[in-house]
């Protein structure tokens, strides 16, 4: 019981970091981690500038293998780096990115640092510093991540950070991460020129790493104060769910979808949170269970549950006048398909025009359909064009799985030759 | 609420009574016994706590019926004491619970958190300040005028001024540990109402900050909670295709309803039987709760006007009388979305007819046509609206056919002409006048129309003047003076709006946005023929 | 006929006044409306006085008019009289309305205290909230299924909403006096491009006094945990919904319901249409956070009821309006701006007109109340003679006396005038029920045709109803005969009342209460005849009534042919009685563009030149510029031609009057052009030039457009 808490918290530590999850790779030497350990490495040995960017999409563990890396060169030679970590998402505006770097590197020297400042100050504080730095031996790493986002504006930043990289004395070195693989041409010529191309992609593991990684990640490790005899239980009970075949389908629906580290993580962390404290042991229901959540299709899962027969309706209106090549329609035009109906059979749901313009409403709120275009504000809700936002398909997927739609819609929804 | 609501509300009458002594109450000045202004800032983490006492979890799972499945996963993914979490996203339609169940379940975890919701701060700077004042526990006071603790508008700012304060409460939660370390080292923050953030200025940076901030700040020890009503995938776009541990909550089911609506009832019979009539109609309208609750509160007043004593178990032939009394009130408010209750004295007040007047309006909005205009509104301004009204409802090139200089009297034949000679582009403009809705016209067009209306209801108000013994010129001269005073009056009521100026030349154009049954009121009330004047298609 | 020395001969008068007018000319004479000449020989006499008082457009010629002339003492006198008679009779009038209107308002305002109170004390008792629980960001976990922000919608039965701005003032400071944090709101809060920003501040900005810059509706939380603050309800009262954005009013509805239970938040809507107008601007959802209830103001037409009675039907000052006004008034309420504002300022003007134009008008207050008697004494005997030249007078051949005949014929009038204002009070009260409006009967009650056409006319009044177009009157009297016996008391009771000092009258109501009482079992029928629409009952019961209702019916039209003489058929009454409908009509329709438009087409009514006294439709070069272009512009269609306009500008204005109009006929861009001297063109260039811009800035030309630059739009609708 205790044994199985610990254990739930250990597996739930492990995947909710990923730099753990990463550490595993450092050993295959064609890995990303050890091409940047070793160009980064070199140019700190050779005391000269590099720059280079980590290219991949999101959750590829860019960032977890950066920071791998420089904790053990940190390890390696404590005091002849110093890193600046500057983010796209708070730091895209250049000013404010100088002014962070200034107090960074105050910070690691140990200088004091006005706020006052003005950038040009501080960008000239930088390229002291660079030399200063590069005098003293000492390789300054810039950690641009969301490197995307600096590229916006007029680049003045990465300019002028990389010009200052050109000057002998200078000794840093620039990883940008981004997972927009197309970063480096988002740069303007005389940044580009002045960018040693140099790329790392982050490409999806390969099924049979995916199988290590997840082994590496979920068997609990003999030394953490669990007794054996739980611990050789619990990892010999996981071997035999990760050899079923089963397993391997739910993996690979999984990572069908998204191949990435962090989705797989994901997959875990939701799989060990239902498993069950009481038994103490991962079960194969758990993966299950946490594989219908991660294939959730959240307009359809609404339109069963959520939407009520007069929202039925009025998107079987919808689908009809999309059927018949309107153009663009609007509530006026729906409701009149609506009363159509109405007296064609007669319905019991023939409500009125506030109820039904409440209900129109709703399905914006929802999503399920929305406005053509963002302004005309000015005009009042019923003119304004509208569309459905989801596919007729989905539509006929809602009506037949939702228990309360009448039959006479699928009726209509079906024979689309009514006039 | 519905129950409470009803409770408290079918009680009123009797408080009218009573409303005296509460007038007294409001009017005496407060006992500062009873409230201690402002108690000194209760140290941590009382402060991140839920206020209100822990419940246990067979009450949580009670307290929110329908939700259960919900509760136990959130509580999974949120998992046992000390233990980090992955951000989660609660997301499902409005007025799903998904606020109160986790609200609920903090109560139960007695656990620190930190809640902001993206309604009450409604732009960047309020709510990265609400998040940091929680933290750092600081009181809104007079003396600092209010202020909050820091001024923080940058979200470079929020994320180091959040790990700082982030980092000190977790120390003092560490220290804690030695003592009663009932709540644990994790904190939680909690966003609701993500989705309008997509509305404010800047969207993009600040929904992607709040959804990455866990990577961003690196501290496991924080939990991040998102609740939004809005599906997951309205954010990938602006996130990349990483998202939290999401949890749907789906819409109540007719059971579920029926559970709610059960809660605390007195004489819970009386109230099932009242559900078992009016629930299964209802929710083919709509499945919101609190639209229902506002519903039924009404409703369930009625339905127990005929009884006696609301304490009776009603057998089945009182639950049939009774289902025949409801009838057609339940029909009246299925198609009712929002009906104002008038209030008995001020209606007593006025002499008897206005009551019949609010009962039929009240019934369905739109088809008492039969009732005349009850506000007062001078004659030009009726006849502006009405040639506003056909400006914007007839084809501009029709004006010359319909209004002539000598009137309506021919208007009939030649409009039946123009329209055979355009008989086939009529449904194409049918087509495009529903598409399109009321047409815009320009000052100019408005005001010949007024002028050819005007100058056709002369002979009416003539004669009305002979007997008064009052010159002719004076009425058109009245109506026709001061037209522009009218405009902007109408455009205030509403019942016209400027629409864009037009592109040729730049001249405001106007747009009446009443329709048709109204104007037919208006015109009914200083007899005009307006069905004269509408372009039939 | 005369008023003063100075201007006292008849037909020397007109031509005084024109040829001052003509001295002093100034250029925006012509577009102005000029007052009638009698108006204008009545003004000249008081020169000084109007200066002070006048409200409306005056032309200042009459003003130096009477500085030409040496005032004589008696002028000054009765001057400074009517200056603090007209004072004194404002206020009072003035006081009395401002005090109906607080009547009428009360009851409305209690209305809304109440309704806070009730809900406040229900928020008290179901709330068990801390303070620090008040502060927490997160709301509340009642049990509740819905948060909704309790609404009063006050329904101002007016489109106008100008009478209403004061109405909520005081209603705020009403509610302020209860112990309520009040907050008012107006549509200029919720604006699109301010969003709920905007709102959010002013209501900080109102309620919390040092507030900081940061709009956070927290800051409203703690602000309401101060001591002082706490356990009072906080009122927001937006005026007029109808301006808001509709968007950004949900958005700050929504954003009250967040915090609805904590925070005792009520808010008061004017709304001037219909329920439906709410429904229209908000989003269901919205909605769906409104607790709505209905309140309604005084309608303008009972106010209107209200205020005709306290001014005047029974005057409060001795001013009262002749028939002709009273009609146009009423007719300005119903067709222009039916609001009391308009109609107030109205009534200002009328007030101050009369007490300018009326030499004799300082005598009101006396005929209004006894004690002032003795300010005929300080009367200049010359001034009171005059009294006696009024048309009225002539009329009745009241012969030359003295002083005391005035007082007697001014008591006799005040007399008559009581009289006629109780029996037009006793029609309204059997009127009301059938939604007669008091300004209806009192137009009606008091034409002077009326008196003698219902005498000529043997047949009681309620002849004529056979007609459907009956008078008011005659409806009143018939809808006596209708009435349900039940309330037939309860309308005596009130015609006693009205009718408390005419004793003969009263014998006569009183008999008829007494054969109700007694007669054939009313008592009996009451509870059945309380309802008038059951024809059955009434039918099978009339015979028993039958008496009863005609008797009374026979009361109020020989009420009605005692009493009813209007005021306009006694002798003095021009010194109370303002009569001038038409000062009033071009003080308050002053319909601009038309008269702009007749006036440039007829500029000889204005300016009397000798020049140009032909006859009217043909352009000759004396006339004024603006006239002439106008006058040639009107051969166009909506467009000009600018180079044709200048061309026949140029011949019409470079041609001798006489030929001028044979060079009209023919064709208007003849080649006379050659001959005209070339150094007077740019002179006529420039002329043309202000004459255009004097078209535009009187709004009968628009500009030339980008599009069309050689063609100026026409944007006169005819006249």
């Amino acid at each position: 019981m205790v044994a199985a808490e610990t254990a739930l918290a250990i597996l739930r530590t492990r995947l909710s970091n990923p730099t753990f999850a990463h550490s595993h790779l450092k050993s295959s030497s064609e890995s990303n981690y050890s091409k940047l350990k070793f160009i980064v490495s070199s140019s700190i040995a050779e005391a000269c500038n590099n720059s280079v960017l980590l290219l991949g999409p999101r959750g590829s563990g860019k960032v977890a293998v950066a920071e791998l890396v420089l904790e053990d060169l940190k390890a390696e030679h404590a005091d002849e780096i110093s890193v600046i970590r500057l983010n796209g998402l708070l730091h895209s505006d250049d000013n404010c990115a100088l002014k962070e770097i200034a107090r960074q590197l105050c910070l690691e020297h140990r200088l004091l640092f006005s706020k006052m400042a003005s950038s040009d100050d501080n960008s000239q504080f930088m390229i002291d510093m660079l030399r200063e730095c590069g005098l003293a031996h000492k390789t300054t790493i810039f950690v641009l991540d969301e490197f995307d986002l600096f590229t916006q504006g007029k680049q003045r930043l990465l300019y002028s950070l990389l010009d200052a990289l050109q000057t002998l004395t200078s000794q840093a070195v620039v990883i940008g991460m981004s997972c927009r693989l197309d970063a480096d041409q988002l740069l303007e010529k005389r940044v580009r020129s002045r960018f040693s191309n140099r790329k790392l992609l982050f490409i999806p593991p390969s099924a049979d790493e995916m199988q290590r990684l997840i082994e590496h990640l979920l068997y609990l490790p003999k030394d953490s104060g669990l007794p054996t005899k739980f611990v050789t239980e619990f990892n010999s009970r996981l071997s035999n769910i990760i050899s079923d075949k089963k397993f391997k389908e739910i993996v690979n629906s999984i990572s069908a979808v998204d191949g990435t580290i962090s989705n797989l993580l994901t997959f875990l962390f939701r799989a060990v949170s239902y498993m069950d404290v009481e038994s103490g042991f991962l079960m194969m229901e758990n993966f299950k269970s946490a594989e219908l959540c991660m294939q959730k299709q959240p307009k359809i899962d609404c339109l069963q549950a959520g939407a009520s027969v007069l929202d039925l309706y009025i998107l079987v209106c919808m689908n009809r006048l999309e059927i018949k090549e309107r153009n663009s329609y609007n509530f006026t035009s729906i409701m009149k398909e609506y009363k159509a109906i109405h007296d064609a059979y007669k319905t019991s749901d023939n409500y009125a025009f506030t109820v039904c313009l409440r209900a129109f409403e709703h399905l914006l709120d929802q999503e399920l359909i929305g406005f053509v275009d963002s302004k005309g504000h000015n005009q009042s809700i019923d003119f304004r064009p509208v569309r459905l936002l989801i596919s007729s398909r989905e539509l006929y997927e809602g009506l037949k799985s939702n228990p309360l739609s009448p039959a006479i819609l699928l009726k209509l929804f079906d024979h689309e030759s009514y006039k | 609420m519905a129950n409470e609501e009803t409770k408290t509300l079918d009680s009123t009458p009797r408080r009218t009574t009573r409303s005296s002594s509460s007038s007294l109450s409001l009017s005496s000045p407060q006992k500062p016994s009873l409230n201690p202004p402002n108690p000194p800032p209760p140290s941590l983490p009382t402060d991140l706590l839920f206020s209100a006492q822990p419940i246990t979890l067979d009450q949580l799972l009670s307290n929110l019926p329908g939700r259960n499945p919900q509760i136990l996963e959130v509580l999974r993914l949120i998992g046992p004491l000390n233990s980090p979490t992955q951000p989660i996203l609660l997301y499902g339609g409005v007025s799903t619970g998904k606020t109160s169940t986790i609200l609920q379940v903090f109560r139960y975890l007695n656990r620190p958190f930190v809640y902001a919701s993206c309604r009450s701060c409604y732009n960047p700077r309020i709510l990265f300040e609400s998040v940091l004042n929680q933290l750092l526990r600081h009181r809104r006071s007079r003396s600092s005028g209010f202020a909050s603790s820091k001024r923080c508008e940058r979200a470079s700012e929020f994320v180091d001024l959040l790990r700082d304060a982030l980092l000190r409460v977790l120390n003092e939660l560490k220290e804690r540990r030695g003592g009663k370390g009932g709540n644990g080292e994790m904190v939680y923050v909690i966003f609701d109402n993500v989705e309008l953030i997509r509305s404010w200025d800047k969207s993009s940076l600040i929904l992607c900050l709040l959804f990455r901030l866990f990577d961003i700040l690196k501290i496991p020890e924080l939990g991040l909670i998102y609740i939004s009503s809005s599906t997951p995938d309205a954010y990938y776009s602006m996130t990349g295709s990483i998202g939290p541990n999401a949890v749907h909550f789906p819409e109540y089911t007719l059971n579920d309803l029926h559970g709610i609506f059960m809660r605390n009832q007195e004489n819970p019979k009386l109230y099932s039987s009242f559900l078992s009539v009016v629930l299964k109609p209802f929710s083919r309208v709509t499945k919101r709760v609190d639209e229902l609750a506002t519903a039924f509160e009404s409703l369930f007043r009625k339905y127990c006007e005929p009884l006696t004593d609301l304490k009776l178990f009603p057998d089945e032939r009182m639950k049939r009388r009774l289902f025949d009394y409801i009838q057609p009130h339940l029909t009246a408010s299925l198609n009712e979305t929002f009906d104002v209750p008038v209030r008995s004295s001020s209606e007593s007040a006025k002499d008897g007819d206005y009551t019949k007047k609010g009962s039929i309006r009240k019934t369905v909005g739109g088809n008492d046509s039969l009732a005349e205009l009850d506000f007062h509104m001078s004659v030009s301004a009726k006849y502006l609206l009405l040639s506003a009204f056909l400006a914007s409802r007839n084809p501009a090139t029709l004006d010359a056919a319909l209004f002539d200089s000598t009137g309506g009297s021919s208007s009939r034949k030649r409009k039946r002409k123009s329209s055979q000679a355009s008989i086939d582009q009529n449904d194409h403009k049918a087509e495009e006048i529903l598409i399109k809705g009321p047409g815009t016209f320009p000052l100019e067009r408005l005001l010949a129309i007024f002028q050819c209306i005007t100058s056709l209801s002369e002979e009416a108000l003539e004669e009305e003047q002979l007997q008064e013994g009052k010159g002719i010129e004076n009425a058109t001269v009245g109506l026709m003076s001061d037209v522009l005073l009218q405009l902007s009056t109408l455009c205030n009521a509403n019942f016209l709006c400027k629409s864009g100026s037009c592109p040729l030349d730049g001249s405001r154009r106007y747009r009446s946005t009443i329709d048709e049954d109204f104007a037919l009121k208006v015109a009914r009330s200083i007899n005009f023929p307006l069905s004269k004047y509408i372009y039939r298609r | 006929m005369a008023t003063s020395p100075t201007a006292s001969d008849p037909p020397s008068s007109p031509i005084a006044a024109s040829d001052t007018a003509d001295n002093n000319l100034q250029p925006f004479f012509v577009l102005h409306k000029a007052l009638p000449g009698k108006s204008e020989k009545r003004a000249s006499g008081s020169g000084r006085t109007r200066r002070k008082i006048d409200l409306s457009a005056s032309s200042p010629k009459s003003a130096e008019k009477s500085d030409q002339i040496p005032p004589d003492d008696s002028d000054a006198i009765c001057e400074k009289l009517r200056l603090e008679a007209f004072e004194r009779t404002w206020s009072k009038i003035d006081s009395t309305i401002k005090e109906v209107l607080r009547q009428i308002n009360l009851n409305l305002f209690n209305e809304v205290l109440q309704w806070i109170q009730e809900l406040f004390s229900i928020i008290k008792s179901s709330r068990t909230t801390s303070l620090s629980e008040i502060q927490r960001p997160y709301p509340l976990l009642t049990d509740a299924l819905c948060r909704r922000v309790p609404a009063a919608f006050v329904f101002t039965k007016n489109v106008e909403f100008v009478d209403d701005l004061l109405t909520f003032q005081d209603l705020g400071v009403h509610l302020k006096s209860n112990r309520c944090h009040v907050a008012s709101l107006s549509g200029l809060d919720f604006l699109a491009k301010h969003g709920i920003g905007g709102c959010v501040r002013s209501l900080l900005r109102q309620l919390v006094s040092d507030a900081s810059d940061v709009a956070d509706f927290a800051v409203l939380a703690s602000w309401y945990c101060e001591q002082e603050n706490y356990n009072n309800p906080i009122i927001i009262i937006i005026d007029d919904m109808q301006r808001c954005n509709g968007g950004v009013l949900g958005e700050f509805i929504t954003l009250l319901s967040e915090w609805v239970i904590k925070i005792p938040i009520f808010i008061i809507m004017g709304v001037a249409t219909t329920v439906d107008a709410p429904r229209k601007l908000l989003s269901s959802n919205a909605l769906q956070h409104l607790q709505p209830c209905k309140l309604t103001l005084g309608s303008p037409a009972e106010r209107m009821n209200a205020l005709v009675e306290a001014i005047l039907v029974k005057p409060c000052s001795g001013f009262s309006i002749s028939h002709k006004v009273a009609v146009f008034l009423r007719n300005y309420f119903l067709r222009h701006d039916g609001t009391i504002t308009s109609f107030i300022s109205a009534l200002k003007l009328a007030c101050s007109k009369h007490f300018s134009l009326e030499p004799l008008s300082c005598l009101c207050l006396g005929t209004f109340d006894e004690n002032r008697r003795d300010e005929f004494d300080a009367f200049p005997g010359p001034i009171l003679r005059t009294a006696f030249d009024l048309p009225s007078c002539k009329r009745e051949k009241i012969s030359q006396g003295s002083g005391t005949s005035i007082t007697q014929g001014l008591s006799q009038l005040r007399k008559l005038q009581r009289s006629w204002s109780s029996v037009v009070m006793c029609l309204f009260e059997t009127g009301k029920r059938s939604k007669m409006q008091l300004l209806d009967i009192f137009c009606e009650a008091s034409d002077p045709n009326l008196q003698i056409s219902s005498m000529t006319r043997g047949i009681p009044i309620t002849g004529k109803l056979g007609s459907g177009k009956a008078g008011f009157i005659a409806q009143a009297i018939h809808r006596v005969r209708e009435l349900p016996i039940a309330l037939l008391p309860h309308v005596l009771k009130m015609w006693s009342l009205h009718m408390k000092d005419m004793n003969e009258v009263i014998d006569k109501v009183k008999e008829l209460q007494s054969n109700i009482a007694s007669g054939d079992g009313g008592q009996l029928y009451k509870e059945k005849w309380t309802d008038i629409h059951k024809r059955p009952v009434y039918l099978g019961a009339r015979k028993g009534t039958v008496s009863v209702n005609d008797k009374a019916a026979m009361l109020l039209d020989d009420m009605v042919r005692k009493y009813l003489t209007p005021i306009e058929c006694a002798p003095f009454h021009e010194i109370i009685c303002f009569g001038h409908v038409e000062i009033l009509q071009s003080a308050l329709i002053g319909d601009t563009r038309r008269i702009i438009q007749v006036d440039l087409l007829k500029p000889q009514n204005h300016l009397r030149c000798s020049c140009c006294n032909g006859d009217e439709n043909i352009v000759s070069p004396t006339m004024h510029d603006t006239s002439i272009m106008y006058y040639l512009s009107q051969e166009y269609g909506d467009v000009i031609n600018l180079h044709d306009w200048y061309q026949i500008f140029k011949v019409t204005i470079s041609t001798p009057s006489s030929k001028s109009r044979k060079r009209l006929h023919n064709s208007p861009a003849s080649k006379k052009l050659k001959t005209t001297p070339t150094e007077n063109e740019a002179e006529i260039q420039s002329r043309f030039c202000r004459a255009v811009t004097e078209l535009q800035i009187t709004g009968l030309l628009r500009m030339p457009s980008k599009r069309r630059p050689d063609f100026v739009q026409r944007v006169a609708f005819g006249l």
